[in-house]
């Protein structure tokens, strides 16, 4: 029976992630029991959360509409059949720009996107949390730096992440849990290229391990990884967080779709009713957290409207579903003289964040940029859907590709109210509606990208490229359901707490405020962990039920 | 259906693990060894100058040994990270021939002290190709990845040890002299290889301390090389300041100890191989990217000279 | 235009099969792929035939004694319903928008040369393909949709995404291939291990 077709976490066991065939006991709840906590979704956010919460000894249900795979088992080293692990249920892009969705934005599996991200964990610069009242842009997050620093340390230990001695940009971090990799020629390319423009560079801090670590091996560089590791050097959420989740005694339940989050007449959550092996169940919960990230989180509050929440739940600022951001992804690829073979390690092995901590540029934000290392599907369609090039050319500039070079941005975009999610009128394999996506890059953005393309174009000739062309694209997704300081102008509070229901909280990426020029994950993992603990600190002075003193919590 | 193939499996990788059990075995041999009987008090006067010539004998052996296990050690870890580098220049050659012409020349016989004088100039200048590599020759220039993945400082002074160790056993039969103290160059011949040993294992434990930082020390069993090494190595230059039963039992047994653990480690890294993706079944990448096989047992070769010295000075006092 | 000569005439990735570099997952979904090419379940007699034509000038491969199949698996993923997981607002639905291409890529023919797209020699289908790229295509079947996205972010994507999922490819590119349990040991340019395709100057040596 495959992982897509029928459920695996039933009867007391799930799969055991670190062995063939393999089984852990899992704690199990009955729908009728109310539970502390129903997380919905069980990656960055949800999946981290969901293994603190149990081990603070909450009782807790995690969902997931995808599979829950075992990586060494499940996973071919095949491009096209490990598309499984991407979001592939029907969305609606519109817009100015109109974003793709999917394989660089949006998984469906347990562990959610970090099954297939690309393990680039960087950590936000501290002037973006105040990027208002210090960069004069976008909107500041009600959580500071310093204590992020912490979270992001709790963050990079779980995920042992392998990085630098030192790196280059921002305050001081303490040493990574594990050693940086040796950088492949992909890498070394973008290394020649900031020592020719005299700009600094390091090996990525990445969540793939370069040493063993327990029962997980470290990464052999097959380079497969936005295919899922089948390895399980990755550390993605499904190798860590996951498994202690199971252990502390959490419920996940694979393949099971939550289509509304209901509410009572006070107006406070009371569980979800999701969809798993035929039929749909609901789960009783005291606590329900939205963890679907920044499509399907505010997607799942709009369609739980009902009539005393008409314009969905959490939703009485309007805010839910609008400033939806992404990384523009624009890229420059050209041709070396030597063999790079870039389908070896992990893609991005060397990173620049020069022009995120630079502030004399002709725009707001920033962008990291990282050496590229695509394998053939996902090059070939980036390359014909940007070049249009077909025919004989095709095979020809194909054929290029062992000696191909290529820089590819992480690039901020600005927090656009119109830029969102809504609900379109079609219906999914569920028969719930879809989400349907707008998105428009603004002046800003666009100043951004111009610059990043014209940077790295130096680039890459100063590393030796010749026959540049440039790509486009955008990846990850960010905000939807802004955390703030007010109840008017946001979704929740800083600890992921909607203003409108006491006990509905959101921990995914839709929290943030604003975008920032680095991938997101980490700040995911980070977030959630700093949740967590706000969770256990409320519960501990008995205001999980019911918020405290609002100024408290403003001030806080 | 696809034709299957079949990869020969015969490679430079597979000797090299070959390489690295015929060590094994070979070391295990020696360790089963015994010394000479030690000096007693009230021995007659002719009978104590036999046995200092005996003692003799049997510091230029464990000298030989030590050359040989260490030879042994470079020649297998050298062929194969070499191989790694696959030969890109032909001066690699060099390591793994110099320390197989070393072993070749390790007993007695003509022409041993050019091949041991060879072997030690070549580890000298791979030390210096070496250095050169990670400071000048990497795109990123000195770093600290450059240190951990560029070419190993430290391994071809392994080789330069194992030379030394083999100028040494020779000169000592060269300079032995009946009735006098055993002098190497000159030197007595027990401080000096003690501080030799002492200085050899201090420079081991610098790289294996490297490496084993680069796998962040993800077993605790990581530390043991890079603690009591150096804890030897300083019983060991006590013995020479102060040769006292006591200091001389003390670093006996912190070599011993040593000894130990170089074999030990190989089987460690043994075990390091399987827990690496697809463990042995995936040999032909983890032999080279997995930890090396053959690095640990240089320790022993460098301990078994430490305590012929041991030997030699309990013998003397 | 000059021949295409790939760069690494020796390799094989398939031969890697019973390797280290092969596990059994990924045996299982090659092996499909290569035995089992779908039959046609989507598409009419017609726009089946179209559709090879179509994909034999996007990639062509007179090299191949036996091309690699791209038709059959757009037919398989339309028959499936299989999405990419969003569509572009502004575009009919998939299964719509691959019918209207088919019909009107006929239409602009026979507008041009008065016959049906499989009818024409390779160099007029080549130009009403470009005509297509380029938003000029005649023929009513288009409707509102833009002929440029659909060329370049469908129909385009889908057939190399194809093509560049088939281990002939790996080998004519010189990609490792799939690479579980055994990945790589050299990472530094112009360095191999065995198990890649020679280095191309080695090849010329």
């Amino acid at each position: 029976m495959s992982a897509e077709d029928t459920p695996r976490a039933v009867h007391g066991r799930a799969p055991d992630v670190f062995r063939r065939g393999g089984w852990v006991p899992m704690r199990c709840f009955d729908d009728e029991e109310e539970v502390d906590f129903a997380i919905v979704g069980t990656g960055a956010g949800g999946g981290t959360l969901a293994a603190r919460l149990a081990e603070a000894g909450f009782s807790v249900v995690a969902f997931d509409v995808g599979a829950f795979y075992r990586p060494l088992e499940d996973f071919a080293s095949d491009e096209r059949e490990q598309s499984k692990l991407y979001w592939r249920d029907e969305r609606v892009s519109g817009g100015e720009h109109p974003i793709s969705l999917g394989s660089n934005n949006s998984g469906q599996s347990v562990g959610g996107s970090t099954v297939h991200f690309q393990m680039v964990t960087l950590r936000f610069r501290p002037e973006w949390f105040k990027a208002r009242t210090k960069l004069g842009y976008g909107r500041d997050w009600p959580v500071g730096w310093r204590e992020m620093w912490g979270y992001y340390a709790k963050a990079e230990a779980a995920m042992a992440i392998s990085g630098p001695i030192s790196y280059p940009w921002g305050p001081p971090r303490g040493r990574y849990p594990y050693r940086a990799h040796e950088v492949n020629a992909a890498g070394q390319v973008l290394v020649r290229g900031a020592r020719a423009m005299g700009v600094a560079w390091a090996p990525t801090p990445l969540a793939t391990i370069s040493a063993p670590r327990g029962l997980a091996h470290p990464c052999v560089y097959r380079g497969f990884c936005k295919s899922g590791c089948s390895t399980n050097a990755k550390q993605s959420v499904l190798v860590t967080y996951i498994p202690r989740a199971l252990k502390a005694g959490a419920e996940v339940r694979d393949l099971a779709m939550v289509g509304q989050i209901e509410t009572d007449d006070a107006g406070r959550a009371t569980g979800v009713v999701y969809y798993r092996d035929g039929r749909w169940r609901r789960q009783r919960a005291r606590n329900v957290v939205a963890a679907g990230y920044s499509i399907e989180t505010p997607r799942l509050l709009l369609n739980s409207a009902t009539a005393r929440f008409p314009d969905g739940l959490a939703n009485s600022s309007g805010t839910v579903g609008t400033h939806l951001m992404v990384h523009s992804n624009h890229a420059v690829w050209g041709e070396m003289d030597e063999e790079i073979r870039w389908y070896k390690g992990p893609p991005s092995m060397a990173v620049c964040e020069h022009w995120n901590y630079e502030d004399q540029k002709d725009f707001h934000g920033g962008y990291a940029f990282m050496s590229q290392g695509p394998l053939p599907v996902d090059y070939a369609q980036s390359f014909v859907s940007n070049t249009g090039v077909w025919g004989m050319e095709l095979r020809r500039r194909m054929a290029n590709y062992n000696r191909m070079a290529g820089l590819k941005i992480v690039g901020e975009t600005m927090p656009q109210e119109k830029n969102g999610v809504t609900l379109a009128e079609e219906r999914d394999r569920f028969g719930l509606p879809v989400a349907r996506v707008t998105f428009g890059y603004c002046d800003n953005d666009r100043r951004l990208y111009e610059h990043s393309l014209r940077f790295m174009r130096r680039m890459l000739k100063a590393a030796g490229a010749g026959d540049l062309f440039e790509t486009e694209s955008t990846a990850h997704l960010m905000g939807g359901c802004p955390m703030g300081f007010k109840p008017d102008d946001s979704v929740t509070d800083a600890d992921g707490r909607t203003w409108d229901i006491d006990n509905l909280w959101i921990c995914d990426g839709s929290l943030f405020p604003t975008a920032g020029g680095v991938n997101p994950s980490l700040t995911i993992v980070a977030m959630a962990e700093r949740i967590a603990d706000r969770i256990v600190a409320l519960a501990g002075r008995g205001e999980l039920e019911r918020r405290g003193r609002r100024l408290g919590a403003l001030a806080g | 259906m696809p034709e299957p193939s079949r990869r020969s499996l015969l490679s430079p990788a597979l000797w090299g693990g070959a390489a690295a059990a015929a060590g094994l075995a070979l070391g295990a041999l020696w360790m089963a060894r015994r010394p000479p009987r030690r000096a007693r008090e009230g021995m007659a006067p002719a009978a104590r100058t036999a046995h200092g010539a005996a003692m003799e004998r049997h510091l230029a052996r464990r000298l030989d040994e030590a050359g040989t296990m260490l030879s042994l050690s470079v020649l297998a870890d050298s062929a194969m990270e070499h191989y790694r580098g696959r030969f890109h220049d032909p001066f690699m050659y060099a390591a793994p021939a110099a320390a197989a012409l070393s072993l070749a020349r390790g007993g007695p016989g003509s022409g041993r002290r050019t091949a041991h004088g060879a072997a030690a100039l070549t580890g000298a200048v791979g030390t210096g190709f070496h250095v050169y590599n990670v400071v000048a020759r990497r795109e990123s220039g000195l770093t600290w990845n450059s240190l951990f993945y560029g070419a190993p400082l430290g391994a071809p002074a392994a080789l330069v040890l194992a030379g030394m160790a083999g100028l040494a056993a020779a000169q000592l039969r060269v300079e032995a002299r009946e009735g006098e103290p055993a002098s190497i160059a000159g030197a007595p011949a027990a401080p000096l290889v003690a501080l030799g040993t002492a200085l050899g294992l201090l420079g081991t434990t610098a790289e294996v301390a490297l490496l084993h930082f680069r796998g962040a020390f993800q077993d605790p069993w990581m530390y043991v090389p890079v603690t009591l090494p150096p804890t030897a190595a300083l019983a060991l230059a006590l013995t020479v300041l102060r040769p006292t039963p006591a200091t001389i039992a003390a670093a006996r047994r912190l070599l011993q100890a040593t000894t130990a653990m170089g074999l030990a480690g190989a089987g460690f890294h043994a075990y390091g191989i399987h827990r690496n993706m697809g463990g042995w079944a995936n040999w032909s990448q983890m032999l080279l990217q997995g930890p090396p096989l053959p690095a640990p047992p240089s320790f022993t070769g460098v301990a078994l000279a430490g305590l012929g010295a041991l030997d030699l000075m309990e013998s003397e006092r | 235009m000059s021949r295409f000569q790939p760069p690494y005439p020796g390799y094989d990735v398939l031969a890697k099969w019973d390797t280290p570099s092969w596990n059994d997952p990924t045996r299982r979904v090659v092996a499909e792929r290569l035995t089992r090419v779908p039959e046609r379940r989507f598409f009419d007699p017609h726009e089946w035939a179209t559709l090879h034509a179509v994909c034999d000038r996007l990639i062509p491969q007179p090299d191949r004694l036996e091309p690699v199949p791209i038709a059959p698996f757009i037919d398989d993923k339309l028959h499936r319903h299989q999405s990419d997981g969003w569509r572009e607002e502004s575009m009919p639905r998939m299964e719509d928008a691959w019918r209207r291409f088919l019909k009107g890529i006929d239409e602009a023919a026979q507008a041009r040369y008065g016959r049906p797209f499989v009818d024409l020699g390779p160099e007029w289908r080549d130009l009403v393909l470009r005509a297509v790229q380029k938003r000029e295509a005649e023929g009513g079947a288009w409707g509102d949709m833009d002929q440029k996205t659909f060329f370049e972010k469908s129909l385009l994507r889908e057939a190399a995404g194809i093509y560049y999922a088939h281990p002939a490819a790996w080998s004519e590119i010189g990609f490792g291939g799939p690479a579980s349990p055994r990945g790589y040991v050299r990472l530094v340019a112009d360095r191999r291990d065995p198990w890649e395709a020679p280095l191309e100057r080695e090849d010329e040596a």
